[in-house]
């Protein structure tokens, strides 16, 4: 400890390059922490690992491909399900089309639907209000905020997959996982377009428990198999999976992304280290002439390096910290929405990165360090004359 | 360690420095340099001795390996008990935190650290606590005067009162031996003046060694003990007295030219 205030010293003797230094680690630092959130956000297990035994059923051709509502009468009937809906992507707009107004709405069965998501609560309102009401609307509590929407307010959705103008007054606003959806009766849009009555972009089934679930999976399959609507049943985190994959290996991709963040990290802190050690030659001779031993001046090297990956990963965090809710309103402003629930500070992200970039500037400090204590002491006071 | 004080006289012919038959020499390419060619050599406990000799002549080279910062060829070179030649890289280093105070040409204080700290800096590896170590480097600089200079970085600082800080630093953990390389080298007439009677009260009061290296006729006859080396070779070995020793250090600083 008492080498501490030297280390420091050391550290800033070029003040301007410390601190630009300092700013390049710090960048990369905020988008690792950035990369590892959405990382998180997409691996994010709200069950805790209990699993939340839920089915997604979808035609197995695509989403495009509705299952018939004799579909959801024969699950209903399998043992071991708990419960089972219907669950319809209305699409539509809401005022306009522009990003700001645009959020998730769904039809759904309101008399099943907190016994299949039961990790969501009513918040505001009442399940039993919004149930007796046709036209009533669940509201995600997000979605309450960005919009200063109170119960009672009527919105007005204007369908296009299913045309039509359909008014609604919110009955409830829900808390859970994803806040930024509305939910309203299927039979709504069953009595507007009863052509179409029936029709199910997917079914959700709850499963009694973990068993059940592994169970009704191939049993769902199977029963449908031979039917005009095949379908495919997967487990909720399966189906997010796949949701997510239509946009690509994302997290492969936001995970070689950190790799390069944290090359760059390196290749900085390696370059002010080198330049650091370079102008220093004959100091550290000097340093090992009146007795420095080669560990301790390796020590003080390594120190510095570590310290300057501290204090840019430090400052990094405190940026990340101060503009993560600007961050979350922002995604909660835009067609996003449905993120920012999920968007939340992952601590043991932000302790990885932390890791990471002061693994990699002891790293960083290593080659010069190593080639400063193995240079002949004679050698380095020479450099000065 | 001890703290700094008046020494008593070293008993008069105990050397403190052996060099038996010393060899050093570089291979550069194919071709093999010898910079000391069997060098024997013995300085007493007490002696203020001055290296001299023409450039490339062996007289850092020989600082150098007398201070154990270099290895020689082949050759014994002891000071007090220990063979520094064949000690290990580590125990080295702990021998000359102890034993050796290093007075360089250009100071090479540490420029981000006050004349404190740079003076404190060896008494780091010692196991002083913190106001010990406080103690003994302002003891230091209160030898060299510079106690109202304590919290001055060096580029605030002229050039002899860095050179005092250095060398306040250099008997900080009270070494027997002082060795210096061109002490006066990048000093003005008057700023050199008031180091070498500095380094002349270290041996006489303090009781110090110093091995010094010079090509400064006046900085020489102040040493007891004028060495002219030549290619490596030693090639006068005079005992001064002073008062004569000016006249011996120009002779030599002729002959060198």
């Amino acid at each position: 400890m008492k080498f501490l205030p030297f280390v420091f010293k050391n550290l800033f003797r070029k003040k301007t390059r410390s601190l630009l230094t300092l700013g390049s680690i710090l960048l990369p630092f905020f988008v690792i922490c950035l990369l590892g959130t959405f990382v998180a956000m997409l691996d994010a297990d709200p069950s805790k690992g209990r699993g939340m035994f839920r089915i997604a059923v979808r035609h197995k051709v695509s989403f495009t491909n509705p299952l018939p509502a004799s579909h959801l009468e024969k699950i209903r009937q399998l043992p071991g399900v708990k419960a089972a809906m219907p669950f319809n992507w209305f699409g539509g707009r809401y005022v306009d089309f522009s990003a700001f107004h645009v959020f998730q709405r769904f039809a759904i069965d309101p008399v099943v639907f907190f016994d299949i998501f039961d990790a969501s609560a009513i918040a505001e309102g009442s399940a039993e209000a919004w149930r007796s009401d046709r036209s009533g609307l669940l509201v995600g509590e997000l979605l309450i905020r960005k919009y200063g929407w109170r119960l009672g307010q009527q919105i007005t959705l204007v369908g296009d997959i299913w045309p039509g103008v359909y008014a609604f007054t919110i009955r409830a606003v829900y808390r859970g996982n994803d806040e930024a959806s509305v939910f309203f009766d299927q039979k709504v849009i069953d009595e507007a377009l009863p052509a179409r009555a029936g029709r199910y972009t997917m079914i959700w089934v709850k499963a009694v428990d973990a068993a059940a679930t592994r169970d009704l999976i191939p049993r769902i399959n199977v029963l449908f198999e031979n039917s005009s609507s095949p379908v495919r049943a997967e487990t909720e985190k399966e189906f997010q999976n796949n949701y997510v994959a239509l946009l690509g290996n994302v997290k492969l991709f936001f995970r070689s992304l950190t790799a390069v963040l944290a090359a760059v990290v390196l290749l900085i802190a390696a370059n002010t280290m080198a330049m650091a050690t370079r102008e220093r030659v004959t100091e550290l001779a000097v340093l090992r002439a009146i007795g420095f031993p080669r560990g301790t001046i390796f020590g003080l090297l390594l120190g510095e390096s570590a310290l300057l990956a501290i204090f840019g990963a430090a400052a990094g965090l405190a940026l990340y910290l101060l503009l993560f809710p600007k961050l979350r309103a922002v995604v909660l402003y835009s067609p996003l929405a449905g993120l920012a629930s999920g968007l939340r500070v992952y601590p043991d992200v932000l302790a990885a990165a932390f890791l990471l970039t002061v693994l990699v500037g002891i790293l960083a400090g290593l080659v010069p360090a190593i080639r400063s204590v193995r240079r002949p002491i004679a050698d380095g006071l020479r450099s000065v004359a | 360690m001890s703290a700094i004080s008046p020494g008593t006289p070293g008993t008069p012919g105990t050397p403190l420095i052996r060099i038996d038959s010393l060899v050093k020499q570089y291979t550069r390419d194919t071709q093999v340099l010898t910079v000391l060619d069997n060098l024997s050599l013995t300085v007493d406990e007490g002696d203020f001795m001055a290296l001299m000799g023409p450039s490339g002549s062996g007289k850092t080279t020989l600082l150098n390996l007398i201070a154990g910062i270099d290895r020689p060829t082949s050759g014994r070179i002891v000071v007090g008990e220990k063979e520094v030649s064949s000690m290990s890289e580590a125990a080295l280093a702990k021998w000359r935190s102890a034993n050796i105070g290093f007075i360089f040409q250009l100071y090479n204080l540490v420029p981000v650290l006050t004349a404190f700290e740079n003076v404190e800096l060896p008494l780091l590896l010692t196991n002083l606590n913190r106001a010990r170590r406080r103690k003994q480097a302002e003891l230091a600089l209160s030898v060299v005067g510079l106690t109202d200079r304590m919290d001055h970085y060096p580029r605030q600082l002229s050039g002899g009162q860095e050179q005092r800080v250095a060398i306040a630093r250099a008997i900080a953990t009270d070494p027997k031996l002082l060795v210096a390389d061109e002490p006066t080298g990048d000093l003005d007439s008057r700023n050199g003046e008031e180091i070498l009677v500095l380094m002349e009260r270290l041996n006489s009061e303090f009781k110090k060694t110093i091995v010094m290296v010079t090509h400064d006729p006046k900085a020489a006859s102040r040493a007891h003990r004028l060495v002219h080396l030549d290619k490596g070779v030693l090639k006068e070995d005079v005992k001064a007295e002073r008062g004569k020793a000016v006249g011996m250090a120009a002779a030599i600083s002729v002959s060198s030219t």
